[in-house]
């Protein structure tokens, strides 16, 4: 078990060092002049201005020098400062990140909630009305982009019946954003539930517990929903990675103050640093949540935890 | 005696696509206590069916009609309670796929007890423990915290066993429960279930296709066949008088271990034969990896094998599961590269080998597989499939290679015009000769056949075999027959060599290793195998157990050499 989820801390360990080196290549793989685009929009800026600005950011040394000297102060903590308003970029992170958590949160613990009893139920009544009706509405859920669904919470649920602000950062307003990330995965969740279920009840040891003569409700409890379970957490670790990248397009719609919004932001500001920043963050997240999830995993496969 | 089990006109229906086809008919036997009756038949018979329609497992599109009285109550009446675990039990024939993964044994082995009310779990915990014990599991303890995948498929059907004896039903149903198992666990688990029988006076249904197992274990024989019984009565009767030509035809067809084979006669002129093909101290060791960094458990496959093939002979290869006798056929064929060693055709070592010469050595050896619905692509016409070896291996026309097609299907007993059919309009048996085609269809002077009759039916494996013999008569085919199952070997065999965890034990003509077995382990897999004779007396088999020796190869007798 141990040595099962040391390896996967140090390839989780390498992807991110992977990350820093693709974060530093980065700024070179726009054509053209990092510095100069980055103060294209801004007037005024003397050429000594721009050349001091190049010397800071490294960008008048080789590309491995880059690399250390960007490795060097990453390992101090340091991310840089924005270009615009000159703050510590890790200080502007952290002070957004918890936002796109809760956000993610919110949507992975919606989607969990809504999709896997649906799945289970369809798995249940398996070639049932009921079946049919709700992978129907599985299918449309996966079908209906982010932008779209959002848009239509927004005009119902805040224009149209005034129940929910339509924008701001405080409880109320995490339900909208939140209920656009998490319905279509519910939707993705309740497919691969039902279809993940389906399968095991047709294995040999589910007849095996019925030959036992055990009630059909604890046979499915115990003997297939946590065989059946494993894919679905499998898709979850997938899935929150996806919900993180959803998040830059909700937060936008809805003004929800996350690193997603800041990242749109900083883009079309050109604030490299920043992007940096944000890439690395997001890839330290999601590798966090992947190693979870396998730890998740062995627990509940005793197969995985003797590799 | 008044039957404990009373099945009366049994017939299940299966609704598919608007079609409805009858799975059994009208089948009804008794089952007494202290009996074992044996329903046999092969794929499609309805013995399964029969066994679930008395369960309450059939699938919900499957209907079922007639009466079986079971504790005074009619089991296929509608609404009635089924007698699962407490009154009828049930064990399957993969242990593999058979047992939750992710429960303990200990959990699986109670749950049921305390839930039907049986016992506590403490209580439950202890009947359990002593059931493993009774079933020969050693340090019961232990088990009780393991999981599936950490036994053998011989000691899961053990667990099997005693978790559905602990229920003490009257009644257990065993479907195929030995058909997974190597040849010297079946014996084990048949002797189990036979003890269990006499002490507990349960009564027994075995389904089977193994008249070997019959024989050794049944009291009343019913056979099936296409969901019909066409008899039924007591063993020694069925075995000696059959009254039904099918029935008849179902024992010619099984080969027997006890009985030389047909082929034995052909054994001087093969001896003679030079040698074709020549392995040499061929080792290969597999590496499980258990990650990117940790290196994983070493498994030795072959362990400085060799061996020689001779012209037109025909050489089995025989062992249990991990013996190492795929292994051996795959380095051969150079589907797997041994670690050292050499295989000599000829003049050349096949295993040094590179780009076209390996591609000129792999058309003079071919190989036949065991599943014939897994080695045919299914979305290649057959005569697609049989002609790709030609095309890539001569400069025949397109017609010509019509032609050589329509030769090789007649060749194999199949029709020329089958050639355009895709394999799904085949079944199991066309599908092997179909395979067998493919493999002659390049030319190769030596076919590899892995376990070729293994997936196949009793009364098709005798063709298949039959058809092999000829083709070995008629064209001098050179064969490497891989196979576990002895009696088979005995049959089409010239030269056997028995192989076990990667090494050669025993290797001789087949008559004097059958009649004159030297080594321990040779005699032992002899004595494990079922014999289809009920007049032998039963449980008196040893299981195989212990260390063999393991040394090199010596020349006992002329030709046949022995491990010391």
């Amino acid at each position: 078990m141990w040595r099962f989820l040391s390896t996967r801390i140090a390839m989780g360990a390498l992807t991110i060092l992977a990350t820093t080196v693709l974060v530093t290549l980065l700024i070179h793989a726009v054509p053209g002049d990092p510095v100069q685009i980055m103060y294209a929009q801004s007037q005024g800026t003397t050429p000594e201005q721009i050349e001091e600005v190049r010397r800071s950011l490294g960008l008048d040394r080789s590309i491995p020098v880059q690399y250390a000297m960007f490795m060097e102060r990453l390992l101090q903590g340091d991310l840089g400062t924005t270009i615009r308003g000159g703050q510590p970029v890790l200080d502007v992170i952290l002070q957004r990140l918890p936002n796109t958590l809760v956000l993610a949160c919110s949507a992975m613990f919606i989607a969990i909630v809504i999709g896997i009893p649906i799945g289970f139920l369809a798995a249940y009544r398996e070639g049932s009305l009921v079946d049919t009706g709700l992978m129907i509405l599985a299918i449309a859920g996966i079908s209906m982009p982010h932008f779209w669904l959002g848009l239509m919470l927004l005009f119902f649920f805040a224009l149209e019946l005034g129940w929910l602000p339509v924008s701001g950062n405080g409880p109320l307003n995490l339900i909208l954003p939140a209920l656009t990330l998490g319905l279509s995965n519910a939707a993705i969740f309740a497919r691969l539930t039902r279809s993940s279920m389906i399968d095991v009840m047709h294995q040999d040891f589910v007849q095996t517990a019925y030959a036992k003569g055990l009630p059909k409700s604890l046979v499915l409890r115990r003997h297939v929903l946590r065989a059946g379970f494993l894919p679905v957490v499998t898709m979850m670790g997938l899935q929150f990675a996806f919900m993180m990248g959803g998040a830059i397009v909700v937060e936008n719609i809805f003004s929800w103050n996350g690193v997603g919004r800041m990242a749109v932001e900083a883009i079309f500001q050109r604030d490299y640093p920043v992007i940096q920043g944000f890439i690395l963050t997001f890839s330290v997240v999601v590798v966090v949540v992947a190693i979870g999830i396998d730890a998740l995993y062995a627990v509940l496969d005793p197969r995985i935890r003797r590799a | 005696m008044s039957a404990l089990l009373a099945v009366r006109d049994l017939s299940v229906t299966l609704r598919s696509g608007g079609e409805a086809r009858m799975l059994a008919q009208d089948v009804s036997f008794d089952v007494a206590r202290g009996q074992i009756l044996s329903i046999v038949g092969e794929s499609g018979s309805g013995k399964s069916m029969t066994a679930k329609a008395l369960m309450g497992l059939l699938p919900p599109n499957a209907t079922v009609s007639g009466e079986a009285w079971f504790r005074g109550a009619n089991l296929l009446a509608k609404g009635s309670a089924p007698c699962r675990g407490t009154g009828i039990g049930l064990i399957f024939q993969e242990p593999m796929t058979a047992l939750t993964p992710v429960l303990t044994i200990g959990t699986q082995l109670t749950e049921a007890m305390v839930v039907l009310g049986l016992a506590d779990p403490a209580e439950a915990r202890r009947r359990a423990i002593a059931m493993l014990d009774r079933v020969g599991i050693p340090a019961p303890d232990r088990r009780m915290r393991q999981y599936p995948h950490e036994l053998s498929g011989g000691m899961r059907q053990r667990v099997m066993i005693a978790m559905m004896m602990l229920l003490e039903p009257e009644i257990l149903i065993a479907d195929e429960p030995t058909t997974a198992l190597d040849v010297t666990v079946q014996a084990q688990i048949l002797d189990l279930l036979r003890d269990i029988v006499r002490d507990t006076r349960i009564g027994l249904i075995l389904i089977t296709h193994d008249m070997g197992v019959v024989a050794e274990t049944a009291q009343d024989v019913l056979v099936m066949k296409a969901g019909r019984t066409i008899e039924a009565g007591p063993v020694a009767r069925i075995f000696t008088a059959p009254s039904a030509p099918y029935t008849r035809a179902l024992l010619d067809a099984v080969p027997r271990l006890d009985r030389p084979g047909s082929s034995a006669g052909m054994v001087a002129g093969a001896a003679a034969g030079k040698t074709l093909l020549s392995a040499g101290h061929v080792s290969k060791t597999f590496h499980a990896r258990a990650g990117l960094f940790a290196s994983g458990l070493a498994t030795r496959a072959l362990d400085d094998v060799s061996l020689d093939i001779r012209q037109g002979e025909t050489l089995a290869l025989v062992g249990e599961s991990g013996s190492g006798k795929s292994t051996l056929g795959r380095v051969i064929t150079r589907l797997t590269d041994a670690d050292h060693g050499a295989v000599t055709l000829g003049e050349e070592n096949l295993l040094t080998l590179r780009g076209k010469s390996l591609r000129a050595a792999r058309r003079k050896i071919q190989m036949i597989f065991q599943d014939p619905y897994a080695s045919l692509d299914p979305r290649q016409r057959i005569g697609t499939s049989i002609a790709e070896p030609i095309a890539i291996h001569t400069t025949l026309s397109r017609a010509e290679r019509q032609d050589r097609v329509g030769g090789l299907l007649a060749r194999v007993g199949l029709t020329p015009e089958m050639a355009a059919r895709y394999p799904h309009e085949f079944s199991g048996g066309q599908r092997q000769r179909i395979a067998i085609a493919r493999a002659l269809a390049a030319g190769p002077v030596l076919i590899v056949a892995d376990e070729p009759t293994s997936a196949l039916d009793v009364s098709i494996q005798a063709q298949i075999l039959d058809l092999l013999a000829d083709l070995k008569r008629e064209e001098g085919l050179t064969m490497l027959f891989i196979s576990h199952d002895l009696a088979v070997v005995r049959q089409i065999a010239d030269r056997v060599a028995v192989m076990r965890q990667g090494r050669i034990l025993e290797l001789g003509p087949t008559e004097a290793v059958w009649t004159a077995a030297r080594h321990p382990y040779t005699r032992a897999l002899i004595d494990a195998a079922p014999v289809p004779d009920p007049t032998r007396p039963r449980g008196v088999r040893r299981p195989v157990s212990g260390d063999f020796a393991i040394g090199a190869l010596r020349e006992a007798a002329l030709g046949h050499w022995v491990a010391t």
